[in-house]
């Protein structure tokens, strides 16, 4: 039992608002975005966002999705959407599958350079982006993949596996060995142990790692920017240019409609998974 | 000096009754020891005494001054747990030190009081190390000497020795008893191992499921057991258990297996049954081969196998249908095979009724 | 016990020979590039210190660099002063810690190009905070922050602490779940305050989880770019423009290549700078 047995009623008063008061603080700014959304452009020019809508109305959520202007195009967010779907789901089950795959290899098989292999991998989980961007657009364009759906998948791959793998390794160097050993001595290899032993005793790092990779990926802005072409812009990128489009009046209610629109499959992910949501952010902060 | 009184004390766990009304007198001085198997309640026991745990009824008085409401900080007690809790990012000094610099304890006390433990417990080397610089052995004396200079009425140690290795462990028994002498603190402590309680304590309370079996000196636990399971329980080797009944005669028989074994005058606590059934209890150390000058009781057995310990030689033995032990002498254990003769010592027999297991 | 496979090395070569050439190799490029004489093409005519000087003769680098510091310390002394204090809070046992966590964390879940964009209309002074005083009575209330050269790159700090505390949050409080419950009891014994146990005990016992807090938010900052564009554009002008922007732009936008290699290189420096006693440290404890 920790301490605080006779809980002074002021300290006790005086914690809990605190903490009721920095939930408002980082609850606010949420409602404030989904409040004015549901506003005509009248009452927002008239009142701060703060102030809740008279009369609240999806046309500027529909606007958003169909019909805002990212420079000449209006199509709506519905496009970048649709494209960071297409980018998202071979991007998640590639990258977390090769994680798997790596981890599992270096926890369990002789692997010369292990050690080496995995301080190569932590320090590239460390690399930012705009260090080997350039190199990266040479090579890819080389390859003939730049600006292209392949080309973006390419490298939300590579710049996950450093994580993965080290996600992957983590939980597998906790499984005991008798496991493996069992196996080989039963005749399996290396996809057979793989497939049969590990994988069934995945499931909950799968998720975490699936969570992890999901929410990066259509988080993600820079690398959706530079590599996945024109007709691929993931939502993130195509968010970012219509709120700053400064052509004509701002119309705020679009712009927070199409942020949320493009903040809510994350968000539901986050609701949906609750303690693997924080598994994962906290195993891939403290990597390995 | 300062006395402990329990009276009443109960706490569930739920469902589960960990102390079912404890009292206890802890007199002022004394060294009493809470023995049991785990989940007996006894450091339920400890951290209720401390205030560490709610209770759900009874009361706890310390030094006359009833505490039941108080926290711990309040009840002028220390303590000493398993783990020893020392706080690792402080050297032994400041360890020793923090607690009564945040009481605001004047600078110059606390230096001679550290200077006094460092020298009582021979920590004086160890006062810039931190703890995970130290041993088992001498982190557990910085332990202790984080209790003793907090100058309290009362000490409580939590099995402070169970993550000792057997000869620390022996060695530490010994500094505990020395302590216990020399500073004449009442100490209430928590153990599982019967060996260490029956060296240290003054008293021993013998627990089991939430209740004190018994509650006496030593001598008295060893000697006259209040209850099956504390006769089993002290004592190692083991006490023999022999079931038969009890006849009366022209005096008091136990019939065991095809005997009739005379019990003298052994005190009764209560007129007993005719007939009734009897677990006759015998230590192995009391039993021993009879020879030309055996005057009490002897029985015949069946030697089963020999098993060395030293010192002593344990006997096992077929009586019937049922086993027995006896401490023998190596030599005369040498070589020992096929049917015997035991001779039974009356003087030391405990005898307990089955059913429900107290002595009779 | 590692078992001999050749499957094993054959499924980690992709990976480690991806790393090798794009993580590493592609450092070693951009490094290369930064002591060329590169411009809008690259020239691999060897140039010494060239860009580098070049670089921190451009006042729009300069700025870009110490603003990194500015917004580095605060943001790091922003979550990680929020982010343990919400964790010392909730160890003490609070109710409806579920509903606070759900709250506090939900923010990393979104990208920060939604995160940017949502603090640029909440410190907007035409619709955000100062409209809203305003609009109370306070005709003469000023917040404009945001639109402040001077002043811009402090706005970042909100929304940097918005987002990442949560982070913080959930490691720290990981952390002191896993104090030995026996050092509280000895607390209480010693009669100690709670706030002393935490300040004296408990946190520096989690020293080394601090330090990689204090590590990823650094690293964190230093490859800002999404909240950047997000939320200032790195304006007005340049006010609020930090290294990772300045690398894509001068990259991209700027086409050139030289000084968009040297702010890189310089950038590695900087995480090199924090990672490097940080992985000593780290692994040397590992191996005692």
């Amino acid at each position: 039992m920790n301490a605080v047995a006779a809980p002074a009623r002021i300290g006790r008063f005086g914690l809990y608002g605190f903490l009721i008061a920095t939930a408002l603080f980082f609850a606010i700014p949420l409602l404030v975005v989904i409040s004015t959304s549901l506003k005509s452009l009248d009452e927002i020019r008239d009142f701060s966002i703060f102030v809740p809508p008279s009369t609240p109305h999806l046309a500027a959520w529909w606007k958003a999705w169909y019909a805002a202007c990212t420079g000449l195009n209006c199509g709506g967010v519905h496009v970048g959407f649709w494209n960071s779907v297409r980018i998202l789901l071979p991007s998640v089950t590639l990258s977390v599958l090769a994680g798997a795959l790596n981890g599992y290899a270096l926890s369990h098989w002789r692997v010369p350079g292990a050690d080496l292999i995995l301080l190569a991998l932590l320090l590239g989980a460390f690399i930012p982006y705009q260090v080997i961007l350039y190199p990266l657009v040479k090579i890819t364009s080389t390859i003939g993949i730049y600006s292209s759906l392949p080309g973006i998948i390419a490298v939300h791959i590579l710049f996950g596996l450093p994580v993965m793998t080290l996600l992957f390794r983590n939980f597998y160097s906790g499984l005991p060995d008798e496991l493996v050993k069992a196996a080989r001595v039963d005749g399996a290899g290396f996809w057979r142990i793989f497939v049969s032993v590990m994988l069934p005793l995945s499931v909950n790092i799968l998720i975490v790692a699936t969570i992890l990779q999901t929410t990066g990926i259509w988080n993600d802005y820079l690398l959706g920017l530079i590599f996945a072409g024109r007709e691929n812009q993931p939502m993130t990128v195509q968010l970012n240019a219509i709120a700053t489009t400064s052509t004509g009046e701002i119309e705020y209610n679009v712009n927070m409609a199409a942020a949320l629109l493009t903040a809510l499959p994350p968000l539901l992910v986050y609701f949906a998974s609750g303690r693997f949501f924080v598994r994962g952010i906290t195993a891939g902060a403290v990597k390995g | 000096m300062t006395g402990v009184v329990v009276r009443g004390l109960a706490k569930s766990y739920g469902p589960v009754r960990a102390l079912q009304g404890i009292d206890m007198v802890v007199e002022p001085g004394d060294f009493a020891v809470l023995l049991g198997p785990s989940g007996c309640g006894k450091s339920t026991l400890l951290n209720a005494i401390a205030g560490l745990d709610d209770i759900d009824a009874g009361s706890v008085e310390i030094g006359g001054v009833e505490v039941t409401q108080r926290e711990p900080s309040e009840r002028g007690i220390a303590m000493v747990f398993q783990s020893y809790a020392l706080y690792p990012t402080m050297t032994v000094r400041r360890n020793l030190s923090f607690g009564l610099r945040v009481r605001s304890v004047p600078k110059t006390e606390i230096e001679r009081r550290v200077a006094w433990v460092s020298e009582l417990l021979q920590i004086g080397g160890l006062l810039d190390r931190k703890p995970s610089q130290l041993s088992g052995g001498q982190r557990q004396r910085v332990a202790i000497g984080r209790a003793l200079v907090q100058q309290a009425k009362v000490f409580l140690l939590d099995e402070p020795l169970s993550n000792l290795d057997a000869k620390l462990r022996s060695e530490m028994r010994v500094e505990l008893k020395r302590l216990h002498q020399s500073l004449g603190a009442t100490i209430i402590y928590v153990t599982h191992d019967q060996i260490e309680a029956m060296t240290l304590a003054t008293r021993i309370a013998v627990m089991r499921a939430g209740i004190i079996e018994q509650y006496a000196t030593p001598d008295v636990l060893y000697e006259r057991p209040a209850t099956l399971f504390v006769a089993g329980f002290v004592g190692s080797p083991g006490m023999n258990f022999l079931s038969g009944s009890l006849g009366r005669a022209s005096m008091p028989v136990a019939k065991i297996e095809s005997d009739a074994i005379p019990l003298g005058s052994y005190p009764f606590g209560a007129p007993f049954a005719d007939g009734g059934d009897v677990i006759f209890g015998i230590r192995p150390e009391h039993v021993s081969l009879a020879d030309h000058e055996t005057r009490g009781p002897v029985i015949e057995a069946e030697t089963l196998f020999i098993e060395p310990m030293g010192a002593d030689t344990l006997g096992w033995f077929q009586y019937g249908s049922q086993r027995l032990s006896a401490r023998l002498p190596p030599q005369r254990a040498r070589g020992l095979s096929g049917k015997v003769r035991l001779a039974l010592d009356i003087g030391q027999v405990s005898l307990f009724d089955p059913a429900t297991e107290q002595r009779l | 016990m590692r078992i001999r496979n050749l499957v094993a090395k054959a499924v980690l070569s992709p990976t480690v020979l991806v790393m090798l050439v794009c993580f590493y190799g592609c450092a070693f490029w951009t490094a290369y590039l930064s002591v060329t004489r590169s411009a809008l093409l690259p020239n691999y005519q060897f140039a010494g210190v060239f860009q580098y000087v070049r670089l921190f003769a451009t006042p729009r680098w300069n700025v870009a660099w110490s603003n990194m510091f500015v917004f580095g310390v605060l943001d790091i002394l922003g979550t990680l002063s929020l982010g343990v204090l919400l964790a010392v809070l909730i160890d003490r046992q609070v109710r409806f810690e579920g509903a606070f966590r759900t709250i506090f964390l939900y923010p990393l879940s979104i990208s920060f190009i939604v995160t940017g964009l949502t603090w640029q209309w909440v410190l907007s002074p035409t619709i955000g905070v100062q409209n809203f005083v305003r609009g109370l009575g306070w005709s003469d209330f000023v917040f404009d922050w945001i639109t402040r050269p001077d002043r811009a790159i402090y706005t970042l700090v909100f929304a940097g602490v918005w987002h990442q505390s949560g982070l913080i949050m959930a490691i720290m409080l990981a952390g002191l779940r896993g104090i030995d419950r026996e050092i509280w009891r000895a607390t209480r014994i010693e009669a100690i305050p709670t706030w002393r146990v935490y300040l004296s005990i408990v946190l520096p016992m989690l020293r080394p989880l601090l330090v990689t807090c204090v590590v990823l938010i650094a690293i964190a900052v230093v490859k800002s770019y999404d909240l950047v564009v997000a939320m200032t554009g790195g304006g007005p002008g340049y006010a609020s423009d930090l290294p990772g922007k300045f690398v894509v732009d001068f990259a991209f936008e700027r086409a050139n290549i030289g000084q968009a290699s040297a702010a890189a290189a310089v950038m590695l420096g900087s995480v090199l700078t924090v990672l490097a006693p940080y992985l000593y440290v780290e692994l040397s404890r590992r191996e005692r």
